[in-house]
């Protein structure tokens, strides 16, 4: 056994923490001395009853660690500095006697005395005079947002104006469509039977199904060149984007494969010394059938030859060919007249078909086809045209509804300024975009496609709809897919500031990437109290 | 548009999560592993007709005076002409050490491997004596002469044997073959060999046991690759088996059981055998013998009756077969493609014997910085220096601690390790010392290979100074591809790269050499991908024939490779600075000896419960093979766990040496921060924990770096005659500490059972429920709600804590400790403290506290249990500290009088018998509580009685006495 005497004496107790020490002003009278140090005291969630000496004595005794308000001992308790001369201050109990010193607490009272010096006056000063700088873009700020108010209440009256006049423009062109629309159902009735017939013609038939079939190629065609776009894409941003994180040669191989299709040159590649590996790009001009069209007359015109009007056409070939092809049972009758009566027959066919056209009951085939493509064409222009206003109209209500959503443009509309406004930040090597409302972008520096990074989709869904936080944040949501990755998305957090300005970009899980951005659209007013005293 | 088409097709063929095994060879698709097995099943065949034809010439033994040591000729019946020499060798701690090589050979066998492997030389016995008999040499040896080793010269075979029962025996089944270099023929025939009639026509007296065919001896294909092997065959075979032992346990890095099962034999359990080739395996198996990152050819074989081991020092790919021809008995066969034979047979007889033999040999684990064993926050990547601050930020919001943040490859300006990218982190010293303000520090990583830029200059001064690995020619530099796509790789084998290397990383300017002035003596480092790991190399590393300085081919020096730059940059970040300081660099690729360098982890893993559970086996594994500081990715690297997922995964990551949470680039984020309640306030508990335990973790940690004895022992190391208990690898305890842990691997769980391997009482840390066991073993039934880790601690254990939470470890040097006695069913504990300043050296000048605390009854009939706190390093100054064997300890140290004031606040003991009548130190009455429960000495379960003893007011560096009076 040790004898006692070598036994180094128990050592003090941190010595000198006040029973306050700590203590929260609001909960000061719970620490008042209740006269004698092995006086009872309760800890604050009443779950145990200790003795007045073990309060701020550095060992933990209640389960709430409200009996060492002033110490470290207890893991979940609270630290109040009172910070005088600048604003007091909450800190978690790990924080107090860690030997660092907090910068919540100027006043140093987290740390043992003498360790921390009081700074509270100079923290209290720089403080000062943050917060009226922050108070000033804030006032300034919410100036220009009025200005964004005041031009959406202008803009509310211009589209309730628009849409004022379309009514009226509608009612009008209703009218004209309907009459227009009279005189074409007449004159086609009257030429429908001759239609009728002449569309039986084997030429028309073949026609007919030459432009389905054309049709069906293109669409056709068109799906072949998105898919090419697509699949070009899509190889391009992994050549472009490539990690080889999965340390897969194939994807390289896939890499290279495109690059010797596509005539790209070798990205980072690891054989770029062997010049004799370089292809040429193989030559995919092939030999063109004389009048083939080519691709820039397929890209240009196969659309307006599948529109054609192959009415008007059919009537435009009859004349074309001259021929008096009957195509009423009256002028047949010749077939079936012995030719010795023909000459008296078509005299007296003469004399006929002038009478009946002077009744208006038939007409010269030709001209009954004018008539008939003109009063088309009128009803036509005149149809297009009210479904022209009648669209306005709809845009305009729709940009109405808007205007006040809180989902889009604020209930107060101090957004609907900032539509389509491009805010963009150069990173080096891309530049960023958004454009509000629409669409954000990732343009690369050094040439290649540009990837969207979403089309706008909501304000910060996590918060109340109208709520200021709720306009601290937009979210543009499908955009282009990344390779291994998901639809790349962003985030644009938004701070009060005088300038619409984008600030940084950063991508913080792959693909998905966050944007800090300043707009005065979220300066709200200043509380009165708030008010910058220059102001007053 | 047909070009469109095929690829489309390629585009939806679904990505499969796993492995890619063709990417890396089988035994079958590797000539010289294919000769070795066929080698083995002929040998299978002829059975006992078959006979090694390897001899030793009795006449040309050559016993080295006063000293354990001898040499001698061996001769092979197949090649009469081919010169080899036997050297034999005992150390003075009785580990036998045999080597064989081929003399006057057309060229040399590679010899480095142990020498970097080795910490030093070993001492050889001048004790022992060898004497040669008529068909042998022996000698004997041994505090009681019951350890003899036999060398038989005809066939040769080497014999460890204890009190007469064979322990390891290599050549015993006659696999011994050294295939000796020879000139490539050259063939007459042009077409391919197959069915020739002309090989078939002549005689071939070899083919009994070489096989008939010259199997791919000058030239191997896999995938698309050639291996020129311009030296030919030269690959290594050699059986070693363990007649007496059931259970072989090592040769890590593998994703296996800790109990190694069979590769052959009836019933095996896997078809392949244990490959070492250090590799970058993507998304590897949980249950597989492939090769992973790392080698240690160390293994142990274990019995109830001893434990013993060998450690093959061969640094070239190696293939381990193991098979079982009884429970009791082990037979392993190791096919290396080159180096000299050279085996360590470490005689135990204990696994305590074993960790002492092995780590005298290579070394025992550095002991870490005391921060280091705090949490690591890492990501692939933090983006910028402001996202940075903000994850600390929101770790110091949430009062969650950690020490270290971590930035991968994405810091570096396209991958040009040590040159930032300017744009995402402007300010990296202020970044830093952000991070330091908080006593944090940062790892960074930097990767062996190198840029090929001129804009680099690392790759300039390393390209100048030639010091990159060569190609097949050995005039061109290799260049491969890698993160920084175009690389050359620095070959570390050149002595030249040596003090380069160091100098790079002086945080100070250098004159004309470039250092990293943006960087602070805080930033610490992770070497990864050296393995090598190139992406479009042959098995995603370097082709064989490439090569080292010296002239040695990669082939040779595989293995070792990774080691050099963890052993170098080591160096290099200890002396940076002047005193020196501790170092930290984590590595991922490992060789036998690596422990000395710092600390490893087990690579990309995948975020599954089954990865979760392979990765406490394999850390087990680890601690094993000598290399404690080891952990698996919190979270695993791959994929989004869920929160249940994280929470367990966290649970396993506190019980880990090295405790570091980790993300691939495609996952979420995860950090704990960001997890909803209650998950994230379960984990907020789980790191305090961890934290609240570094005064065991560092402590065990000081044991390892002194005895070898490794952090996480398995119950076969810790209880090395329970039969019942050497299967077991998903339990284990932490150090000395007696701290049982069984980690919660899978969904949904609220119960577990652990297994007791003694008649001992055990409480549950949490609950205080006691459970006991039995002497033959015995199974219980632990809680273990998602917020509940099964942790026990034995009874007999006093484990110091520190139970105030803080933002990261420094910040808690101060603060005062908790002792929990858990009391054993004798009423007795024991445990140990041991601290010094956790980053410098000053322990190895004394500065340091080495404390024992017991509890025992104050006489044998007395109820009374005194608590006593105890000076150990005035004890055993010479055992206390790693590196030097110090004669006396000075009490009065710069750091214990630093840590004077530091009190231990509280002393918790665990079933007491009665309530005290008193509790005091001297002849005052200290403030106590006390709570009914089960006495340890009872027979009763329930909950123990807990006695607290409030602030006794003594210091944790002092010696004194508490008498607790029933």
């Amino acid at each position: 056994m040790v004898p006692w005497l070598l036994l180094a004496l128990p050592i003090p107790v941190l010595a000198g923490v006040d029973k306050t020490h700590g203590v929260s002003l609001s909960l000061l009278s719970r620490y008042q001395s209740p006269g004698s140090p092995s006086a009872p005291w309760t800890c604050l969630d009443g779950s145990k009853t200790i003795s007045w000496s073990a309060v701020n004595d550095d060992y933990c005794d209640c389960p709430d660690g409200s009996d060492e308000p002033g110490t470290g001992a207890c893991p979940n308790g609270i630290f109040y500095c009172r910070n005088e001369g600048h604003i007091g201050a909450h800190i978690p109990s790990t924080r107090v006697g860690d030997g660092l010193c907090e910068p919540e607490c100027c006043d140093g009272s987290d740390e043992r005395l003498g360790i921390c010096p009081n700074v509270c006056k100079e923290v209290g000063a720089v403080y000062q005079e943050e917060q009226a700088a922050k108070r000033k873009v804030q006032s300034t700020g919410s100036k220009i947002r009025t200005l964004y108010i005041a031009s959406a209440q202008k803009e509310k009256r211009r589209l309730e104006g628009q849409i004022t006049t379309a009514k009226q423009e509608i009612a009008v062109r209703e009218d004209e469509v309907a009459r227009l629309k009279d005189i074409l159902d007449r004159a086609e009735s009257i030429s429908a039977t001759a239609l009728e017939y002449k569309k039986q013609s084997p030429l028309y038939a073949s026609l007919m199904e030459h432009s389905r079939a054309l049709k069906a190629l293109e669409s056709e065609y068109k799906l072949h060149l998105e898919r090419e776009k697509a699949l070009g894409d899509i190889l391009d941003a992994l050549r472009l984007g490539y990690n080889p994180n999965y340390q897969d040669m194939a994807v390289l191989e896939a890499v290279r494969g495109w690059e010797a299709l596509a005539g790209l040159p070798h990205i980072n590649d690891v054989a770029k010394d062997d010049e004799s590996h370089k292809q040429e790009v193989p030559s995919q001009q092939e030999q063109e059938l004389e009048g083939e069209w080519t691709a820039e007359q397929l890209d240009k015109k196969l659309d307006s030859l599948i529109n054609s009007d192959y009415e008007t056409l059919l009537i435009e070939h009859d004349k074309h060919i001259g021929a008096p092809v009957s195509d009423s049972p009256l002028y047949d009758l010749t077939a079936y007249i012995p030719d010795a009566f023909l000459p008296p027959f078509e005299a007296f066919l003469q004399t006929v078909s002038s009478w009946l056209q002077s009744f208006g009951l038939t007409s010269g085939t030709t001209a009954t086809s004018t008539d008939n493509s003109k009063a088309r064409q009128a009803f036509n222009d005149a149809d297009k045209n009210l479904s022209a206003v009648k669209q306005e109209q709809k845009k305009a209500e729709e940009e109405l509804s808007h205007l006040f959503d809180p989902t889009w443009f604020g209930s107060e509309g101090e957004w609907k300024r900032l539509q389509g406004t491009c805010l963009s930040k150069d990173t080096g090597e891309y530049t960023y975009e958004v454009c509000l409302f629409d669409e954000a972008r990732q343009k690369p520096n050094k040439g290649g496609s540009t990837q969207s990074l979403g089309k706008f989709s909501s304000w910060d869904t996590g918060a109340a709809v109208g709520s200021p936080e709720y306009y601290g944040k937009q979210h543009y949501t499908q955009g282009t897919k990344c390779w291994n990755g998901p639809m790349r998305s962003v985030t644009v957090v938004f701070s009060c500031g005088i300038e619409n300005e984008l600030l940084t970009v950063a991508e913080p899980e792959k693909c998905e990437y966050q944007f800090t951005a300043t707009s005065p659209a979220v300066c709200l007013p200043l509380r009165a109290e708030e008010e910058p005293r220059d102001e007053l | 548009m047909r070009a469109f088409c095929s690829l489309l097709l390629l585009a939806a063929v679904p990505a499969v999560l796993a492995v890619k095994t063709q990417d890396f060879k089988t035994c079958s698709q590797s000539a010289f592993c294919r000769r070795g097995r066929g080698l083995s099943a002929r040998a299978q065949e002829a059975s006992s007709s078959w006979v090694s034809p390897y001899s030793v010439d009795a006449s040309t033994i050559s016993i080295a005076p006063n000293l354990a040591s001898f040499t001698a000729a061996v001769k092979s019946s197949l090649y009469p002409d081919i010169k080899f020499g036997l050297d034999v060798r005992i150390h003075d701690d009785g580990v036998v050490r045999v080597r064989m090589d081929e003399v006057d050979g057309l060229r040399k066998r590679y010899d480095g491997a142990a020498s970097w492997a080795l910490v030093a030389e070993p001492e050889l016995s001048s004790k022992i004596r060898w004497s040669v008999g008529k068909a042998d040499v022996r000698a004997k040896y041994g505090d009681k002469k019951d350890v003899e080793v036999v060398v038989a010269f005809n066939p040769l075979r080497v014999t460890l044997l204890q009190g007469g029962k064979e322990q390891v025996v290599l050549n015993g089944k006659g696999l011994l073959h050294m295939e000796h270099f020879r000139a490539k023929e050259n063939s007459p025939k042009e077409e391919p060999a197959g069915e020739s009639e002309q090989v078939v026509m002549q005689v071939n007296n070899r083919a009994w046991f070489e096989g008939d065919s010259e199997d791919e001896y000058w030239e191997e294909k896999f995938g698309s690759w050639t291996d020129s092997k311009p030296k030919g065959p030269e690959s290594l075979s050699l059986d070693i088996s363990f007649p007496n032992h059931g259970h072989v346990y090592g040769i890590p890095q593998h994703a296996t059981r800790l109990s190694l099962p069979t590769t052959t034999g009836e019933n095996a359990y896997y078809s392949e055998p244990y490959r070492l080739y250090n590799a970058d395996v993507f998304e590897y198996l949980a249950d597989s013998p492939m090769s992973l990152y790392g080698s240690i050819p160390v293994m142990h074989a274990h019995s109830a009756g001893s434990t013993v081991a060998i450690f093959n020092a061969v640094g070239s790919e190696t293939w381990i077969d193991v098979a079982h021809p009884s429970p009791k008995s082990t037979e392993t066969h190791w096919i290396s493609e080159s180096g000299i034979l050279d085996v360590f047979i470490m005689p135990g007889p204990t696994p305590a014997d074993i960790f002492a033999q092995y780590t005298r040999l290579t070394g025992t684990p550095a002991l870490p910085a005391h921060w280091a064993l705090g949490y690591h926050q890492c990501r692939w990547n933090y983006i910028s220096s402001n996202d940075v601050r903000d994850v600390q930020k929101r770790f110091d919001m949430e009062d969650m601690p950690v020490d270290v943040f971590w930035l991968d490859i994405e810091y570096a300006e396209e991958h040009k390790y040590f040159i930032w990218d300017k744009k995402n982190f402007p300010d990296p010293v202020d970044m830093m010392h952000d991070v330091e303000d908080i006593g944090r520090k940062m790892v960074v990583i930097i990767d062996p290979h190198l840029k090929r830029t001129d804009n680099y200059p690392v790759y300039q001064e390393a390209n100048e100074r030639g010091l990159l690995v060569k190609s097949a020619d050995g005039e061109k530099d290799y260049e491969g591809w890698c993160w920084s796509g175009s690389s050359a790789w620095i070959d570390f084998f050149n002595p030249n790269s040596w003090d380069w290397w160091k100098t790079l990383f002086k945080t100070l300017p250098q004159g004309d050499r470039w250092s990293w002035t943006d960087s602070t003596i805080d930033t610490y480092i992770w070497n990864d991908m050296n393995e090598p790991s190139v992406f479009n190399g042959p098995e995603i590393s370097m082709p064989r024939d490439n090569v080292h300085h010296g002239g040695w081919e990669h082939r040779d020096i595989h293995n070792i490779n990774g080691m050099l730059l963890h052993n170098l940059t080591s160096q290099a970040v200890m002396t940076r600075t002047d005193p020196p300081r501790r170092p930290f660099v984590l590595t991922r690729s490992f060789y036998a000896g690596s422990q000395r360098f710092g600390a490893m982890w087990t690579g990309d893993n995948l975020g599954t419960w089954e990865h979760m559970a392979a990765g406490v086996r394999m850390v087990l594994a680890n601690n094993i093979g000598g290399f404690s500081f080891a952990g698996s990715d919190v979270g695993g690297f791959f994929g989004n766990p869920d929160s249940e997922m994280l929470v367990r995964w966290y649970q396993v990551g506190i019980f880990s040496p090295f405790f570091r949470a980790h993300a691939h680039i495609d996952t979420k984020r995860r950090e704990p921060y960001l997890l909803d309640e209650p998950y994230k306030s379960i984990i907020r508990n789980v790191l305090r924990m961890r934290y609240s335990m570094l005064p065991v973790w560092y402590t065990a940690f000081r044991e390892t770096s002194v005895t070898g004895l490794p952090v996480l022992r398995p119950h076969y190391v810790a209880f090395p005659h329970d039969e019942a208990g050497f299967a077991i690898d998903d339990q284990f305890f932490v150090g000395s500490s007696g701290l049982l842990v069984k980690p919660i691997v899978e969904k949904g769980a609220t119960h577990t059972t652990v297994y007791l391997p003694e008649d001992q009482v055990y409480y549950d840390y949490f609950t205080h429920d006691v459970h006991r066991g039995a002497s033959k073993g015995k199974s219980v039934t632990i809680q273990a709600d998602l917020h509940k880790t099964p942790l026990l601690i034995r009874g007999g254990s006093i484990v110091p804590t520190r139970e105030r939470p803080r933002r990261s470890s420094p910040l808690m040097k101060y603060d005062p400790f908790t002792l929990r006695i858990a009391l054993s069913n004798q009423d007795v504990a024991h445990g140990e403290l041991y601290l010094d300043d956790g980053e410098t050296y000053s322990h190895r000048d004394g500065h340091f506290v080495w404390r024992e605390f017991i509890a025992e009854k104050t006489e044998k009939k007395s109820k009374a249990v005194r608590i006593s706190s105890r000076n150990l390093a005035a004890q055993k100054p010479g055992e206390a500290v790693d590196g030097v064997a110090l004669t006396k300890y000075d009490g009065s140290n710069d750091f214990a009088k630093s840590m004077a004031d530091v009190r231990v606040e509280r002393v918790v003991i665990f079933g007491a018998a009665t309530k005290p009548a008193s509790v005091k130190m001297g002849d005052s009455e200290l403030q106590w509580e006390y709570t009914q429960g089960v006495a340890a000495s009872d027979k009763r379960e329930g909950m123990a009685s807990v006695l607290v003893i409030k602030d006794p007011g003594v210091s944790i560096t002092s010696d004194w006495e508490i008498v607790v009076q029933a």
